[in-house]
């Protein structure tokens, strides 16, 4: 067994942890960070066969549009009542915030260069069906969502 | 080709994801645990996808980008019929769902 499957199975194996982690936790707003973090795992597999395209996808979208919508309504309609936050707790934030500034300054190059430029100008022709048919979804569900809030007659 | 090894962990892990994701829509008691354990299910789907990408990559990359859109759209659909649940019945739960929802 080589080091990329060793990687694969780390991380399919916390997945499916954390997917667990949703079934078994009875509060949906930590069901909701669990999920997060599944998806956050599947994101790493995607990562460690350098597919970084689809880690991009699903990080902004999934993770980062869908998810965080998620986890906000799973906040608002929380069971129990919410518990005192100690303020306190920025500290530990501050520090992690620190440590990763560091890193990111003392690993980043000096210009930021796009590494394979063709790739852009092939989004509009090989991919532009599909980029039409999600704009055509995206206007419908925004239609549909629109009708739905002002109560019209479907 | 993908290696035997990595195939048989990403399809162990996706099976294993969506098995939890349905023990989770069963069990669910309101309507944003459904949403979750739905959103459980397309990380499997995602899982799924990564063979395709070593047979033919461009058509499995358009593949992940619909599949990451249109569930994007189901997914905030749900949420808006969430939202539109709460408004009419006063509550979330699975409880105050007709049957086939059809008096939403």
């Amino acid at each position: 067994m080589n080091i990329d499957t060793l990687i694969i199975a780390a991380a399919g194996f916390f997945a499916v942890a954390s997917s667990i982690g949703v079934l078994l936790t009875k509060d949906n707003f930590y069901a909701a960070m669990y999920m997060s973090v599944t998806m956050l795992l599947v994101a790493a597999i995607y990562a460690a066969f350098n597919i970084q395209p689809v880690v991009v996808i699903i990080t902004l979208i999934f993770i980062g549009a869908v998810g965080i919508v998620t986890v906000a309504i799973a906040a608002t309609y929380r069971a129990g009542a919410s518990r005192k936050v100690s303020i306190f707790w920025i500290i530990p934030v501050i520090i992690v915030f620190a440590i990763l500034a560091l890193a990111f300054t003392s690993l980043a190059v000096d210009s930021i260069e796009v590494v394979n430029p063709d790739v852009f100008p092939a989004v509009a022709t090989e991919y532009f069906f599909v980029i039409l048919f999600l704009f055509a979804l995206v206007v419908l569900m925004m239609l549909s969502a629109i009708k739905l809030a002002r109560r019209v007659e479907l | 080709m993908m290696d035997v090894s990595n195939l048989a962990v990403i399809l162990i892990t996706s099976g294993a994801i969506l098995l939890v994701a349905y023990l989770t829509a069963i069990s669910a008691k309101d309507v944003i645990r459904l949403l979750i354990s739905l959103e459980l299910m397309f990380a499997a789907v995602f899982l799924a996808i990564i063979p395709l990408f070593s047979i033919n990559p461009p058509l499995a990359y358009a593949v992940a980008i619909i599949t990451a859109f249109t569930s994007s759209t189901e997914l905030l659909v749900l949420v808006t019929a969430i939202i539109l649940l709460d408004r009419r019945k006063r509550g979330i739960g699975l409880s105050k769902v007709a049957v086939g929802g059809d008096s939403l």
